[in-house]
């Protein structure tokens, strides 16, 4: 059984009281549990196929090609023409599609053309597709779970260096103090989205999307840890005055110990309470870099990507700019409503007015 | 305070002065001369280049001018422009950027602005009939031209002046070529160019010379009659200093628009003033072009943003050649085009065609496996591209050097989608098992991948295409959409495997070869002595042989070609050489558009007929007008919803 410090407790009692912060983690919650498993909802591969008294789950495994289900083409089924295909046989045979029957890369054009359609549920576009018929839903989603895993992974590493070099600033003080901080602000006066371009630049493209997704997070990571230093560094010269780190020092405890054992939770309240801030930065500083064009790369689906989309065809498609918008506003929301009471809960004082 | 700044003005002249001397002291003799020329005329410099080189430079007299020339001016020929047309009013159009230099040679000065300055406004000696492609009378009232001797004579029109008065003469003309061969311009092409095309210009009196080529090819006459002339008065002082000192300075023109500096707003606008006076304003082909009085550029950096401003009625005309803004953006249901505000207008023309396809570099790994380059072009869908992405308006390209009339291949074509011969090549080139992801693998376990690159980013659609249905081969190609300048310099250090690219096609009468295909250019010493395969080459860069394409043979035909002055041989060669090139696979044709389409606000008016079999785009040849009185009117209706008859045409007589 899980024991909570009284005051962990306390504070988490707070927490749930304050509504519009709890059920928005209820919510986000929610939406990482669905995420997690997206490709059981959106996908354009089937759940289940029936073949020929056989069940296959292609979901999670290697691609099925054609041949395997008594098509003519070697390359990966086509689930939805498959569906169809068997429908039209009535041999027994069936499949189960994911509610949203698309992935988000692959170009659905009824017309013929591609062009973005307007929402339309016979199509199961639930929110149209963009200006390359792709489904807008599906890219909105995977968009927003590659945004939500980077943001955390982004937060965590921030917090890692931010934490580690501010509390040493702070505990050490004196000369290290002083050339670190000569240090970050130099470094935090190097200009970020040159350093970006110019980095993407001589990133040859043979190299796979995955590692330039890695290069990305480790450039925002290494021009974003500045910010946290200041806050570590303050708490820990506070906390470093109080009489319980000299007692601490006298027992004879290691400068590590004193650090990780006594100052770190007690300022972990500063720690949380920027959490959620800096994952909104985060997503927004991704969504903006994809809308300059400089983030994630093609055809990687991203909600700054669908935005410039949308502005691009303000006039003629406006449904690709309100999913974006709409999607983009719901989650910063949800966010920070969370930051919010996160912040309110950790607050000893109980009436507290923010501005 | 008030005596500094005078005291420090003082010093830094004297500094000055005292480096000036020290350099022209000290300096070696190369060095002696820049340092006078940038400060001095370069009058002294250029009579002691014309001394130098008395083979290439010549003055004779009326008497020595051969007696039996047939002097022409191709007056049989119908004229340029509608004599409806009305001059005045203001054009609107906007530049993607601001021009980075008004000077049209050196750094920096290839850019779209150019074709205002230079290309589409300034005069030469003759110009090629849009229709006929026969030379009408420019700067030269009339010409003649002597094959044997591989030169052309003409007779300027003595009424020709610069923008600034000073008349247009031979000199002008000499002056040309020591400009062009001279360093200072920075610009080697041309410096080559002028040194190697031409044996000779002889100076007969101020109003006649002669132009000798040094090859005679079929195009002869018109290597020598497009000649435009540089005004000697203009750039009188010439140094290292070049780039910088004519930056921003608008060269006298011998053409209807001139720049004034007043119109220059850095970074935000540029306009061209139509010159009053312009000494051919009653010439024929010319009396009816150039009509607008004012043509007001603004920089409007995003195309989405351009197209706001032209439906607002901020801009003219704007192009309207991709398929998303014709059909969607401006559809003919579009309200003001249905109440006839915006016309549209589809014109089917015949140029040669810039080869839109895949560029494969040879000289990278397994790329250099001709079953993997055959692989791949059966396996890039472009009849799909052109279905989906062009709406079955664009044609499929079949060689490199389509549009090119009999040059061209007659039936060659394109290796078609199919995927059972991709996957059989593959298989030979030892690809034959998918791996989990669907992709091919060899034994060696290795992905067949490749990375395709691109410096379009409006096309990145087509890529999308392609990749969808290449995977279906078990072909992956990775997609890298780059800014065009980033991508330029990818392809000219040869960095690719894969471009998707085109050249820009000028209207000539036959392809080029060399530049793409010869060994030349795609290695530093291809092949040695023995024509073995040099295993040591290093690819070479900065030229456009993108496909590093070296084969002895093609070598050989090239030598051969640019030797002919035989027009079926080098038709016989040409047909030879794309069937070589095909057979090799380096390139994947993808698509051509045998048309250019436009919308224009209905004040803009045209000719009959709208334009000319060879143009380029509705604006190349200035024949349109502003019909200020239908503007108002227009504005007016605009104001109270009243409408006109829409118009959407299609001129196809041109059609291929």
């Amino acid at each position: 059984m899980l024991s909570l410090n009284p005051q962990t407790r306390k504070k988490l009692q707070r927490f749930r009281q304050i509504k519009r912060g709890y059920y928005s983690f209820l919510l986000l919650a929610g939406l990482g549990v669905l995420l997690a498993f997206g490709e059981l909802l959106i996908n354009s591969r089937a759940l289940i196929v029936s073949y020929q008294g056989q069940l296959y789950f292609p979901t999670y495994t290697d691609f099925r090609p054609g041949t395997d289900f008594g098509l003519d083409y070697a390359y990966e089924t086509n689930y939805r023409e498959l569906k169809a295909h068997f429908q039209q046989q009535g041999e027994g045979n069936w499949v189960l599609l994911p509610l949203v029957p698309y992935n988000a890369y692959e170009n659905h054009a009824p017309g013929g053309v591609f062009r973005p359609l307007p929402p339309n549920a016979a199509e199961q576009h639930y929110l149209g597709t963009d200006t390359t018929s792709r489904d807008i839903l599906a890219r909105l989603f995977y968009g927003t779970r590659i945004a939500l895993v980077f943001a955390l992974i982004f937060t965590a590493c921030v917090y890692v260096i931010g934490i580690t070099i501010g509390c040493a600033m702070g505990y050490f003080g004196g000369i290290f103090d002083l050339v670190f901080q000569r240090i970050i602000e130099i470094w935090s006066n190097v200009p970020f989205l040159y350093m970006v371009i110019i980095i993407f630049s001589v990133i040859p493209g043979s190299v796979a999307v995955t590692t330039r997704i890695g290069i990305l997070l480790l450039v925002m990571v290494l021009f974003s840890w500045t910010g946290m230093t200041y806050y570590m560094r303050t708490e820990t010269y506070k906390e470093k005055s109080r009489d319980y780190i000299a007692s601490a020092r006298i027992i004879g405890a290691s400068n590590a110990r004193i650090i990780f054992r006594h100052i770190m939770p007690n300022v972990l309240s500063t720690l949380v309470t920027f959490m959620p801030f800096t994952i909104v930065a985060a997503i927004s500083a991704i969504t903006a870099l994809d809308f300059l064009g400089f983030g994630l790369p093609a055809p990687t689906p991203s909600l700054g990507e669908l935005l410039k989309q949308g502005t691009a065809n303000l006039r003629t498609a406006p449904w690709i700019v309100i999913s974006a918008f709409g999607t983009l506003v719901a989650l910063l929301t949800l966010v920070t409503f969370i930051g919010e009471a996160i912040r309110e809960s950790f607050d000893p004082k109980t009436f507290s007015v923010y501005r | 305070m008030n005596k500094t700044l005078p005291t420090l003005l003082l010093a830094s002249l004297l500094l000055l002065l005292g480096g000036c001397g020290k350099s022209g002291d000290e300096g070696s003799a190369a060095n002696t001369a820049a340092a006078e020329a940038s400060a001095a005329s370069v009058d002294a410099e250029v009579e002691a280049f014309y001394a130098a080189n008395p083979d290439f430079f010549s003055f004779k007299t009326l008497a020595d001018l051969p007696p039996d020339l047939a002097w022409t001016s191709n007056e049989h020929l119908p004229e340029v422009g509608s004599p409806e047309a009305k001059k005045g009013g203001a054009q609107y159009g906007a530049l993607q950027d601001f021009p980075r230099t008004l000077r049209t040679v050196g750094p920096d000065s290839n850019g779209s602005f150019r074709a205002f300055l230079l290309d589409d406004v300034s005069m030469t000696l003759t110009h090629l009939h849009p229709d006929t492609l026969e030379l009408y009378p420019g700067l030269a009232e009339s010409w003649a031209v002597d094959w044997d001797n591989q030169t052309v004579y003409a007779k300027l029109d003595p009424a020709a002046t610069w923008s600034d008065g000073e008349p247009i003469t031979a000199d002008d003309y000499l002056f040309m070529f020591w400009f062009y061969r001279s360093p200072y311009i920075m610009a080697p092409w041309y410096n080559n160019f002028y040194s190697t095309t031409y044996t000779n210009i002889t100076h007969y009196d101020d109003h006649t010379i002669s132009i000798t080529m040094a090859e005679r090819k079929p195009d002869m006459d018109e290597r020598g009659l497009l000649l435009r002339p540089i005004p000697r008065h203009f750039y009188g002082e010439m140094g290292d200093d070049f780039s910088e000192r004519y930056q921003w300075a608008f060269e006298p023109t011998s053409g209807a628009y001139i720049v004034r500096d007043q119109d220059i707003r850095k970074g935000r606008s540029i306009a061209l003033t139509r010159h009053e006076n312009w000494w051919a304003r009653d010439k024929k082909h010319w009396r009816y072009r150039f009509n607008a009085d004012r043509i007001q550029l603004n920089v409007i950096r995003d195309t989405p943003k351009m197209f706001e401003a032209f439906k607002r009625g901020d801009i003219d005309q704007f192009g309207l050649n991709l398929a998303e803004y014709w059909y969607e953006k401006l559809p003919d249901s579009d309200p003001d085009v249905q109440a006839g505000y915006i016309h549209k207008v589809t014109f089917y023309n015949q140029r040669p065609r810039p080869p839109f396809g895949l560029w494969i570099n040879t000289a990278q790994p397994l790329l250099d496996d001709r079953d993997i380059r055959v692989g791949i072009a059966h396996a890039t869908n472009w009849d799909m591209v052109i279905e989906k992405f062009f709406r079955g308006d664009n044609e499929r390209l079949d060689t490199g050097n389509d549009g090119f009339g009999e040059y061209s291949h007659p039936t060659l074509k394109a290796r078609e989608f199919d995927l059972v011969k991709a996957q059989e090549h593959f298989a030979k080139a030892g690809f034959s098992r998918r791996g989990a992801d669907g992709i091919l693998v060899n034994e060696a376990g290795q992905k067949l991948s490749f990375t395709l690159s691109t410096g379009y980013e409006a096309m990145r659609d087509v890529l999308t295409i392609l990749r969808q249905e290449a995977a279906k081969a078990g072909l992956d190609l990775r997609l890298e959409i780059l800014d065009g300048t980033v991508g330029w310099k990818k392809v000219q250090e040869k960095q690719h495997e894969i471009f998707f690219t085109a050249f820009g096609r000028f209207l000539e009468e036959y392809p080029r070869f060399w530049e793409h295909y010869h060994s030349e250019n795609a290695w530093d010493r291809a092949f040695l002595e023995d024509g073995s395969v040099n295993p040591d080459r290093q690819p070479k860069t900065q030229t456009n042989n993108l496909e590093a394409f070296a084969l002895p043979e093609m070598d050989q035909l090239i030598e051969r070609y640019r030797a002919s002055i035989d027009k079926a041989e080098m038709i016989d060669l040409s047909h030879r050489m794309i069937e070589l090139h095909h057979e090799h696979a380096s390139f994947v044709p993808g698509f051509y558009q045998g048309f250019f389409r436009v919308g224009h606000w209905r004040w803009v008016r045209y000719p009959e007929g709208f334009s000319y079999k060879h143009s380029d785009g509705p604006g190349e040849l200035f024949v349109h007008w502003i019909d200020t009185e239908m503007k108002e009117e227009t504005e007016a209706a605009r104001r109270t919803g009243k409408s006109f008859e829409p118009s959407i045409t299609v001129y196809d007589q041109r059609a291929e």
